[in-house]
């Protein structure tokens, strides 16, 4: 046990150097200089020339991925091209809302995954089941920026019941972790009711059954208990999914939030920020996965993920 | 008149089976019908719509459905009905290519990975966790801004952040089946090892590879609608999907149909690949 | 990772508690404005987008002003002069005016304002057009600033009123911040700048002009969806919307709760055709592709009406417009025949290069276009890789056989020396400037110096009559429309007011 976790561990960083690299050259890649669109459209040569330098583009590349690592381990993700702030203290102060935006949504399609995935096993072919996966399949199958316009239109402008944009209380949560929490509470449902039914037909299940052991105690405590390491594993591999919606809800509500800023940062060919951004997501979906396996493997030992 | 009975009955009979085994296979029968209108309207287009997708009229832009235009007519004074009918041949498209190549590109490598000692499998399998560490949209953002933006560039975008789960498909495959008794066998008798990767392997695969497929179908279509929005999708006037609602999107609150009737399409086609990856994989699982 | 946030002394549950019971920015005293992008800098001298420039004017302010009726006021100068030649100004500066972090306004501050623009050095994104006539500043007495110019400049005035010339606090600039913190002479001053959120300003109780017209606070937030602009002004989380999304325009027009205003604006949209690749080089196909164009049309479908069709390079806000110019009908024939002249009756292909938000005109041409039997392929672009292509020098374009970019420029009221110059002098070719098809033509390179040269009024504008009929005749630029400046605010909100090109200014708005 404790080898297998040192092995995940170490392999941590080799996968942080190898995501850092991809994302250094898949930027430096990019067509659009950013030194141009700083300097602007009526900019001379010259004025582009002293951006670039101003910049430090005009450095060899491994010098500057030299740079970019070296302040990345002391915590330094470099200046924004675009804001002129350090891009920690960017990140810094749009990470919460992400993260908050992202623990509501899982928050949400756990609570309602996990009871609407159990009542399908339960009533399974029943109607409960059919209307629950066809929810589901539903849920998983619309784009989520055009049911994000369409619930700001119903609930912000018809009703007036909810803020529309920005982040400034906790109503302003609703509507975008609900539309963010679709996606992944459909999976979960559906990982929630297939683990269950498996559980169910497991000799202990019918054990108990025979043995007179009341129904909700069997389905909340023995049956649930074991759906659980599949439902982790989805929620822990999913976080990436996840972050990737919220670039796209993010954008939609102007949710102060890491996957907007990304996004603009992509517009603006802003360099260190997107840099920044991509490692801080990379880094928090490793984690998640790793969690996640560390997890099962405490809570099931025969399952290992080589 | 005996003869036509004897020709009618046994047909009957064969009806009457394959009714029964939709009947069982629901979400087969469901998901294969749903699929299986999307690629009539794809083939048949032509023949349904009465008019090019491609004509502007701009005396009569965005028109509420009418019999002339059933779905209604878009900022240029396109039919969208047309316009939805023909982009069900560029989502198809979108399926086959991307899921394809993530399919040519993982099965392979994991494969591979999976038949061989453990340095080339951690190196392979390092890369792939690496591509999977990155949240797709993110990925497909960087490869798109990289190739310059239009379908083709994002099909292969798409076909990167999917390559990853095929290569870990079939590299636990391969794994598991490496240990089954035939595989060992054919091992020592001294078969080559593309043989066995192909005859004992891929063909044990296959099942798991195609549910997954089928599953994948639907992610594709929806991350091209996402990428759409973002500005990174199809180029104009192709009538895409994504990028029709996409452009629909800019006058919700003045017209519904433009985004409506694309956004309606993308979740038929989605709902129909999800269901009919969901009865393949009880058909084809062996617990059962 | 973990290190960094540990040293930031990052709480994530602190700071979400905390973002969710501040309130912000809220009540009757706030004058909620909404524009389409997030602001470039916090400096004015650093930026060059007309929407940053809206969002810092409150807090900033230039030797001169403008009003609402257009004209030029002395502001933070009181009185100037120049020599006979117009190469030597003297400018009287107002006392008694302060910086928003205490430092005196005066002549050193000014010195120090237009060093940086100077030093090349510094590498500000608005330097540019400065250091192409601006010798030096020097200050005559502590109240007194003497500026020499290498050239004449007509629109020299027009200038200190703009981005590169707005005074912003020496010792903000010494101390490296004001790109991230402005720190003005304005009626407003900052407040907070959330980079993600929203850019706060509050009264400056000690403007020289005494105290500030507008609301106790001006809250700035961005959005680039059209419909969510919309949404946000009918739900009143937005006061002003600006640009207001022309889809909109005639919805809000109808709705008593809301004010549109529709003024002329200065942004003309136009293709720009290489006329270095074939058949582009061909003066005949050049008016070809424009007798092909249907301008009303494009108007109509692009705009919903709000632009006026292009007859002439400039805008109509621009001095020296001539609007008796009427160049090109809408009239397929007329092109077909001047394409069979040329060499191509069955017509050709060419490109057009096009960003997300204008590629609905690459749309209308390539059906418009195609009538005319000329296939058009649209290239849509993301901003930075379209700026990448439009900017690319002969051989690039050639390459990538980019035939035509698509783009608009507004310089509107500051003279039409700074529509010409960069669009269409052979030395402004690009990749140097945004002649992006690479037109040359000396008789043209000539009336625009003659132009800039010439003091006098009405003889310059004489001058740019001429030019304006040149560059329609050579029709380097398929010229196609004018937009008009739509903002829209909620029905109460009086005393908002736009610069012909989008610039709103809304720090004398009440609602």
């Amino acid at each position: 046990m404790k080898a297998y976790i040192a092995k995940k561990l170490l392999a941590l960083p080799l996968i942080l150097i190898g995501v850092s690299l991809l994302v250094f050259v898949a930027i430096r890649a990019l067509p659009g200089d950013p030194a141009r669109l700083m300097a602007g459209p009526e900019a001379t040569q010259e004025a582009v020339d002293n951006m670039t330098r101003r910049l430090g583009l005009d450095r060899s590349l491994p010098e500057q991925y030299a740079s970019f690592a070296y302040g990345a381990v002391r915590g330094d993700l470099g200046i924004s091209i675009k804001s002129k702030l350090p891009v920690v203290d960017e990140i810094a102060e749009r990470l919460p809302f992400t993260l908050g935006l992202a623990i509501t949504a899982y928050l949400l399609a756990i609570g309602i995954g996990v009871p609407a995935g159990m009542i399908a096993a339960i009533y399974r072919h029943g109607w409960p089941d059919q209307i629950v996966m066809i929810l589901a399949i539903a849920g998983a199958s619309i784009a989520n920026f055009w049911l994000a316009l369409m619930a700001m239109n119903t609930f912000s402008v018809q009703l007036g019941w909810l803020p529309l944009l920005g982040a400034s209380s906790w109503r302003s949560f609703i509507l975008p972790s609900i539309t963010l929490a679709v996606l992944p509470t459909a999976v979960i449902a559906r990982m929630t009711r297939s683990s269950m039914i498996e559980v169910m037909s497991q000799d202990y299940i019918r054990t108990a059954y025979a043995k007179g052991v009341a129904p909700q105690t069997i389905y909340w405590s023995h049956a649930l208990r074991n759906a659980l390491i599949p439902i982790i594993t989805i929620v822990g591999l999913n976080f990436g999914s996840l972050v990737g919606g919220a670039v796209v809800t993010e954008s939609v509500f102007n949710w102060p939030g890491i996957g907007r800023f990304l996004v603009d940062a992509v517009r603006y060919r802003d360099y260190p920020v997107i840099q920044g951004v991509t490692l801080v997501a990379v880094t928090g979906v490793v984690v998640m996965n790793l969690l996640a396996e560390l997890l099962i493997a405490v809570l099931n030992p025969k399952i290992r993920f080589d | 008149m005996a003869s036509i009975e004897t020709e009618i009955a046994p047909r009957r009979r064969a009806l009457s089976r394959a009714l029964r085994w939709m009947a069982v296979h629901r979400s087969i029968a469901l998901g294969g019908f749903l699929v299986g209108l999307i690629v009539l309207a794809a083939i048949l287009a032509p023949l349904i719509a009465s008019v090019d997708p491609y004509a502007q009229d701009l005396l009569a832009t965005m028109e509420p459905p009418s019999w002339a235009h059933p779905f209604g007519t878009d900022d240029n004074g396109r039919d969208i009905f047309a316009r939805v009918l023909y982009g069900a041949r560029i989502s198809l498209l979108e399926v086959v290519l991307s899921v394809g190549l993530a399919v040519i590109v993982g099965v392979p490598l994991g494969i591979m990975s999976g038949m061989s000692g453990r340095y080339v499998d951690q190196a392979v399998m390092w890369v792939m966790d690496i591509l999977f560490a990155f949240p797709g949209i993110v990925l497909a953002i960087l490869i798109v801004s990289v190739l310059g933006s239009s379908l083709i560039n994002l099909l292969i975008a798409i076909a990167i952040f999917s390559a990853p789960v095929y290569a870990r498909l079939s590299r636990n495959l391969t794994l598991g089946l490496k240990s089954m008794d035939y595989v060992e066998a054919a091992i020592s008798l001294g078969i080559s090892r593309r043989r066995i990767m192909t005859h004992y392997i891929l063909r044990n695969a296959i099942g798991p590879i195609i549910v997954q497929s089928t599953l994948t179908a639907g992610t594709v279509i929806l991350s091209a609608a996402s990428l759409s929005f973002l500005g990174l999708g199809a180029q104009p006037p192709l009538p895409e999907w994504g990028a029709m609602m996409s452009d629909g999107r800019n006058y919700l609150g003045l017209n519904i149909y433009m985004s409506l009737f694309p956004g309606l399409a993308i979740m038929i086609t989605v709902l129909g690949f999800n269901i009919l990856g969901d009865g393949l994989r009880d058909l084809l699982d062996p617990r059962k | 990772m973990a290190m960094f946030l540990k040293n930031r002394r990052f709480v994530l549950a602190s700071a979400v508690a905390g973002s969710l019971l501040s309130p912000m920015a809220a009540g009757a005293a706030t004058l909620n404005v909404m524009q389409t992008e997030a602001p470039r800098s916090m400096d004015p001298g650093d930026q060059t987008a007309t929407y940053t420039a809206a969002l810092l004017d409150p807090m900033y302010e230039g030797l001169t002003k403008r009003d609402p009726d257009l004209s030029l006021k002395p502001a933070l100068a009181t009185e100037w002069s120049s020599d006979a030649a117009g190469l030597v100004w003297t400018f009287k500066l107002r006392p008694g005016v302060k910086f928003h972090d205490g430092t005196p306004f005066d002549a050193d501050a000014v010195v120090k304002n237009f060093a940086r623009h100077l030093d090349t050095k510094r590498g500000l994104a608005a330097s540019g057009r400065l250091r192409t006539f601006l010798e030096g500043v020097t200050a005559v007495d502590p109240m007194t600033v003497q500026f020499k110019l290498k050239t004449q400049y007509p629109a020299f005035l027009a200038l200190l009123a703009t981005g590169p010339c707005l005074m912003v606090s020496p010792a903000a600039e010494t101390a490296g911040t004001i790109g991230s913190k402005a720190v003005g002479t304005g009626p407003y001053k900052l407040a907070e700048y959330k980079s993600g959120e929203y850019v706060l300003q509050t009264k400056n109780i000690e403007w020289w002009g005494g105290a500030p017209k507008g609301e106790d606070e001006i809250n700035w937030t961005w959005t680039p969806e059209p419909s969510v602009m919309n949404m946000a002004l009918q739900t009143g989380d937005a006061d002003v919307v600006n640009p207001f999304p022309a889809a909109f325009a005639q919805q809000i027009k109808a709705n008593p709760d809301m004010t549109l205003s529709a003024t002329d604006g200065s942004a003309v949209f136009w293709v720009s055709l290489n006329t270095k690749m074939k058949p582009l080089d061909d003066v005949r196909v050049r008016q070809a592709l424009n007798y092909a164009t249907d301008r009303e049309g494009i108007v109509k479908a692009f705009m919903q009406g709000f632009a006026t069709p292009a007859n002439s390079p400039l805008a109509p806000v621009t001095p020296g417009y001539d609007k008796s110019l009427a160049p090109y009908s809408y009239d397929v024939e007329k092109a077909k025949q001047l394409l069979k002249e040329a060499g191509y009756p069955d017509g050709f292909s060419m490109s057009t290069i096009v960003q997300e938000q204008e590629s609905r005109i690459g749309e209308l041409l390539q059906a418009m276009w195609a009538k005319a039997g000329i296939k058009l392929e649209v290239r849509k672009m993301e901003g930075g890789v379209w700026s990448k292509a439009a900017f690319l020098d002969p051989a690039g374009k050639e390459k990538d056989t980019i035939g035509s970019s698509i783009a608009s420029w507004s310089s509107g009221v500051n003279g039409a020396d700074l529509q010409f110059r960069p669009l269409y002098h052979s030395k402004s070719a690009s990749p140097a400037g945004a002649n992006l098809g690479f037109f040359s033509d000396p008789k043209l390179d000539e009336l625009i110096d003659k132009a800039a040269s010439t003091l006098d009024e009405k003889a310059r504008n004489a001058i740019y009559v001429d030019a304006q009929k040149l560059v329609n005749e050579q029709a380097p630029h398929v010229l196609l429309f004018t937009k008009q400046d739509l903002f829209a605010t909620r029905a109460g909100v009086k005393g908002t007011w736009v610069i012909p090109g989008g610039l709103i200014i809304v720090k004398d708005a009440r609602k």
